[in-house]
């Protein structure tokens, strides 16, 4: 295959990538990870995920949401209340 | 140059014009200003400063009176403006500086900022996105959820093409790598264009209010004190989570309340006026919650029901029969409860008693406020502004889109706040008093 020309080589010479930046990408691949993780034998709430990984409810209803919108979960169904719906992981 | 229509932009010769008619803003109105105009055979330029077009309606649910989906609207609308012969558009640019020269034409400079994506090479794929480490609030979904670094705007975005958020993004390259259509392009820079117009329509919409700073209902605190345009966002077909949810759990929530005029009609907040859509779009949203849960209780707190258009009252006496509980109140407080629920202190208006009550989810009817930052843009003559900040309308009765400035005209909620249906008649106005202009000149 033709090796591709990288221009962002040219942009990473006058731009520095902040440390902030850095910050909220290892943040993002660690959460990613454990929810993941947390999915993988059997789908679960949000409050349940809470529980089982030690995150905020908010953080994971977020990155939850995020992993939904990316196609990398899936709804599961719904409690006996109505209340809170499951996820699964789509493998 | 990237633009819808392909035109070389740098051709700006003193006595020649480029285009007949420049729009500032590609919401609803400037796109049915330039439609209108450019059926009538001029050659128009629609400049928006978002990556797509469509403004506020393109991220609506359902809109009142009728409760058409805003996407079937809206969408046919950007597709024909975008593919009209007549309209060149440009996205990510925006106006630096317009000066009315001696032969009536005004010279415009504005500012095309780099999408790091070959606009007409982009096939919007979304497979840059899959592998994108980089995370960031969504903006589109008013911040529900997460984008992408590189990302397409939304689903319904016009053009459907990606971009990079350079500010977030890492450098890695691995969007380069991965792009089959080899569009991705890390070395496009800011452009400053330059090129003439005869006139100019400026339809640079609104803002939405922040009810951050009305602290006492906590919003940007408690996690399940949204905002009306969230709201809009989670009763959309493209929403942010599967169902209608709260943010702080994902809970299905079950006794809604809403505050009308938050940011409006409030001194203390520096926005005396009526917002005109707030009570109305409340009504709306509170109609399709009632059809995604119809188990949950809606109260819906004001002070006056402003509904004063066509199909408005009974828009309203419809929520009501249905079963939305309106409340006369006045709301003093909100303080959150350990399960993320939320008690309202208000004070009921036909008793006088001061009342609490709880609720699971908070929803802020927030205000429309003026846009004006565009007048800084005119240089040697000045776009003036009413006493709210709107722009100007000196001949309100008889000429609504004339403004300080001949030549200059001005459509849809850069003039007030405003519905669609109005924002559409705004825009009408705004063409027929161009195309008036025009003609003279010509
Ligand atoms: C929550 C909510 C719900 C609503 N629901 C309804 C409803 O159901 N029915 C209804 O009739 N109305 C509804 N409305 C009102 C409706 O959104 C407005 O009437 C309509 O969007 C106004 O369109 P506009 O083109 O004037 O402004 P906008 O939609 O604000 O468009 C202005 C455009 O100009 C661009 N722009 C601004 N400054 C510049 C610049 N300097 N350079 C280039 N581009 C610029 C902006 O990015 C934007 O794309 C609702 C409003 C809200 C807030
Ligand atoms: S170079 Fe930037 S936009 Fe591209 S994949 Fe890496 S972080 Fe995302
Ligand atoms: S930039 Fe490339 S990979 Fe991304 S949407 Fe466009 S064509 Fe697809």
């Amino acid at each position: 295959m033709e090796k591709k020309i990288r221009t962002v080589n040219i942009l990473k010479e006058t731009r520095k990538v902040s440390e902030h930046v850095n910050e909220e990408r290892k943040k993002y691949i660690q959460i990613r990870k454990t929810l993941r993780e947390a999915l993988k034998e059997e789908s679960k709430s949000i409050p349940q995920l809470a529980v089982d990984t030690n995150l905020p409810l908010p953080d994971v209803t977020y990155y939850l949401m995020t992993l939904l919108k990316f196609g990398e979960v899936a709804v599961d169904g719904i409690d006996d209340m109505d209340e809170y719906y499951f996820y699964k992981l789509i493998k | 140059m990237e633009a819808t229509n392909n035109d070389s932009m740098n051709r700006s010769n003193a006595g020649t014009t480029d285009y007949d008619v420049l729009v500032i803003g590609a919401g609803i109105a400037g796109e049915e200003s330039a439609l209108k105009l450019a059926d009538m055979g001029f050659k128009v330029l629609l400049i928006e400063k978002e990556p797509s077009i469509g403004g506020k309606m393109i991220l609506l649910s359902k809109v009142f009176p009728t409760l058409d989906c805003a996407a079937c609207i809206t969408t046919p609308k950007v597709s024909e403006t975008a593919r009209h012969p007549n309209i060149t558009i440009l996205t990510l640019a925006e106006a630096e500086s317009i000066v009315k020269e001696e032969n009536n034409l005004f010279s415009v400079t504005f500012k095309k900022h780099p999408r790091y994506v070959v606009e007409n090479d982009c096939t919007g794929c979304q497979e840059c996105e899959t592998v994108c480490p980089m995370v960031v609030k969504d903006q589109f979904q008013f911040n529900l959820v997460a984008r992408k670094a590189i990302y397409i705007p939304f689903n319904i975005a016009n053009p459907r093409v990606a971009l990079i958020d350079i500010e977030n993004c890492t450098l890695c390259g691995a969007c380069e790598q991965k792009c089959p259509s080899n569009c991705i392009d890390f070395t496009q820079k800011e452009e400053l264009v330059n090129i003439k117009v005869k006139s100019v329509i400026v339809a640079t919409g609104f803002k939405l209010f922040d009810p951050i700073s009305i602290e006492r209902y906590g919003y940007g605190r408690y996690k399940n004190v949204i905002t009306s345009m969230q709201m809009e966002r989670e009763l959309a077909p493209t929403r942010p989570f599967n169902s209608v949810l709260r943010p702080s759990d994902g809970k299905v929530p079950d006794k809604i309340a809403y505050i009308f005029c938050t940011g409006s009609r409030d001194h203390t907040v520096g926005n005396p006026i009526c917002s005109q859509v707030c009570c109305m779009y409340s009504t709306k949203q509170a109609q399709l919650l009632m059809g995604a849960l119809p188990m949950a209780d809606i109260s819906l707190y004001y002070i006056n029901i402003r509904a004063f258009g066509k199909g408005f009252n009974e828009f309203y006496m419809q929520a009501k029969d249905m079963g939305a509980n309106y409340v006369k109140g006045k709301i003093g407080s909100i303080s959150e409860k350990e399960n993320g629920n939320l008690i309202l202190r208000y004070e009921d208006i036909v008793t006088g008693k001061v009342t609490e009550k709880e609720h699971d989810l908070v929803v802020l009817s927030v205000g429309l406020l003026a846009n004006h930052e565009i007048t800084k843009v005119f240089k040697n003559e000045k776009l003036e502004l009413d006493a709210l900040k709107y722009i100007k309308q000196p001949d309100l009765l008889q000429s609504p889109a004339t403004t300080s400035i001949k030549g200059v005209f001005v459509a849809g909620t850069a003039t007030s706040p405003m519905d669609i249906p109005d924002t559409i008649m705004s825009a009408g106005a705004a063409a027929s008093e161009t195309s008036g202009y025009l003609n003279q000149w010509s």
